[in-house]
């Protein structure tokens, strides 16, 4: 059920989750933390992250297991399956039954391969924020069956918090406390205010950079001033502020 | 109601019903037909993202005010009512609202609104959104009307899905995340495109859209290859996707 105090509990929930299990093992957050925990969360049984460098999610990143990183290498061989999917339709694709008609109709290649490694349902989820794409999230479970509506919505903000992540190793500042930038403007990142796509797009022509370049540095400039995100964005929608060109977010214009 | 408007609706909705068609543009007429049809103020289309939220999808005008409305129904008003329950939220005078929605009820009060619906968006026992009206004139709308407005939601509702027949519960998801995440492919597009042109929100959207029907594409490709240009050149280049 929506409203904004459910979302920010079970956002701010699942973070914690996942920054627990970096601390557990005394490292920096990573999407192997939100891999572990979408696995747990979910109640399946494997998960594997890849980055997107082109077209496809080619670039491993993690996995919790061999038959997760089978089922991504198989996807990559045969071109075909559920993460191939995702990043064509901007949506997740839910394979409850690998078995069933429709998955041997789209995956005539994929599903019976992915059944023998031990799959009966598949979940892949975009990493992505309007056009930006930064990768994919795969899930699997042992047992075909649906998956409920609490645990995708849980997985939906999983993927967000690993969309981020992947976008800040690549365009943002890595060396900062991304984990405690992102702890902070969960809440902004999880209620998908329009001001912040607007404003991501906006600055794409005021930096001259790309959307997933302005996105990252919306967010640095945010953090780096100690302000809502939405706030931030909503000055800049309404022309109020303008960022510096710069790559240092946290000098004055 | 203008009888030959409502004809020409019900066809045009059902033309653009057929084989491949954009789902936000679709919604975008719905809303604008509805407020035509009804005598509204403004409309909207509101879905639930199993994250926990009630996004907007499309609304009859891209002003920031009347999308604000929207996004404050997370915490409070009738979208939000209409979805817990499933049932129409009817002929709500804002100006008495205040003790219901409090803060809802006075940002639309400012927003020049008195009267406000929600009809549910309904898929056999499932909402999955709703059609939100509003009204500058206090009086509840027209019960005819109202039915009429249930309708154009069930439309929405169908069309939405673009399949007649969904079987897989699993589709409902991935089809409301792929119109969810068009959105914010469009919301990008519109503030690149504002910015380049110096236009406010709503021209941007308009522009968008109607570059997309004179050259046959999809709002959300049209937004997309826009967003994902090198340049800020408007027309953007055509792109290959991938699928075909």
């Amino acid at each position: 059920m929506p409203g904004a105090e459910m979302t920010d509990s079970r956002t701010l929930d699942l973070w914690g989750q996942v920054a627990a299990h970096a601390a557990a093992d005394g490292r920096r957050v990573s999407v192997a933390d939100v891999c572990a925990v979408a696995v747990s969360s979910a109640q399946l049984a494997g998960a594997w992250l890849a980055a997107a460098r082109g077209a496809d999610p080619d670039f491993l990143m993690c996995v919790t297991g061999q038959v997760g990183e089978q089922l991504s290498e198989l996807q990559l061989t045969l071109g075909e399956g559920p993460c191939h999917d995702v990043l064509v339709s901007a949506a997740p694709v839910l394979a409850a039954d690998l078995g069933d008609a429709e998955s041997a109709r789209r995956w005539p290649g994929f599903a019976p391969a992915a059944r023998q490694l031990g799959a009966g349902a598949v979940f892949a989820f975009p990493l992505i924020v309007g056009a930006i794409r930064a990768g994919v999230l795969g899930l699997y479970r042992g047992s075909a069956g649906p998956l409920p509506d609490r645990q995708l919505g849980d997985l939906l903000i999983l993927a967000d918090v690993a969309t981020v992540m992947l976008l800040d190793s690549t365009h943002g500042d890595a060396e900062t406390e991304n984990g405690s930038r992102l702890d902070g403007q969960a809440r902004d990142l999880a209620l998908h205010r329009a001001e912040i796509d607007q404003a991501t797009g906006m600055l794409t022509v005021q930096l001259g950079v790309s959307a997933a370049e302005a996105f990252a540095r919306l967010r640095a400039y945010a953090y780096s001033q100690n302000r809502r995100l939405a706030d931030v964005a909503g000055d800049i929608v309404a022309r109020r502020l303008r960022l510096p060109r710069d790559q240092d977010p946290g000098r004055d214009p | 109601m203008d009888t030959d408007l409502l004809s020409d609706t019900f066809v045009d909705l059902a033309d653009t019903m057929v084989a491949d068609f954009d789902v936000l543009d679709f919604l975008h007429m719905l809303t604008d037909r509805t407020v035509a049809l009804l005598g509204a103020s403004a409309a909207g289309v509101v879905l639930a993202d199993p994250r926990g939220e009630l996004r907007v999808a499309a609304a009859s005008s891209e002003e920031a005010g009347l999308l604000e409305l929207f996004q404050l129904q997370n915490d409070q008003g009738p979208c939000l009512e209409c979805f817990r329950t499933g049932r129409p939220i009817t002929g709500t005078d804002l100006t008495s609202a205040a003790g219901q929605w409090p803060r809802f009820a006075q940002a639309a009060v400012q927003a020049g609104f008195r009267t406000v619906e929600a009809l549910p968006m309904r898929l056999r026992d499932q909402v999955i959104g709703a059609l939100n009206l509003f009204r500058a004139e206090t009086g509840p709308f027209d019960p005819a009307d109202l039915r009429i407005a249930q309708a154009l939601a069930d439309v929405a509702t169908i069309g939405l899905l673009h399949e007649r027949n969904v079987r897989r519960r699993e589709t409902v998801a991935e089809q409301l995340q792929a119109a969810l995440n068009s959105r914010v492919v469009i919301e990008q597009a519109k503030g690149k495109l504002a910015e380049r042109l110096g236009v406010d929100m709503d021209r941007a959207f308009m522009m968008l859209r109607d570059y997309a029907r004179a050259t046959n594409q999809h709002l959300t490709d049209v937004a997309g290859d826009f967003v994902t240009s090198g340049t800020a050149e408007f027309p953007p280049p055509v792109r290959r996707r991938p699928g075909g």
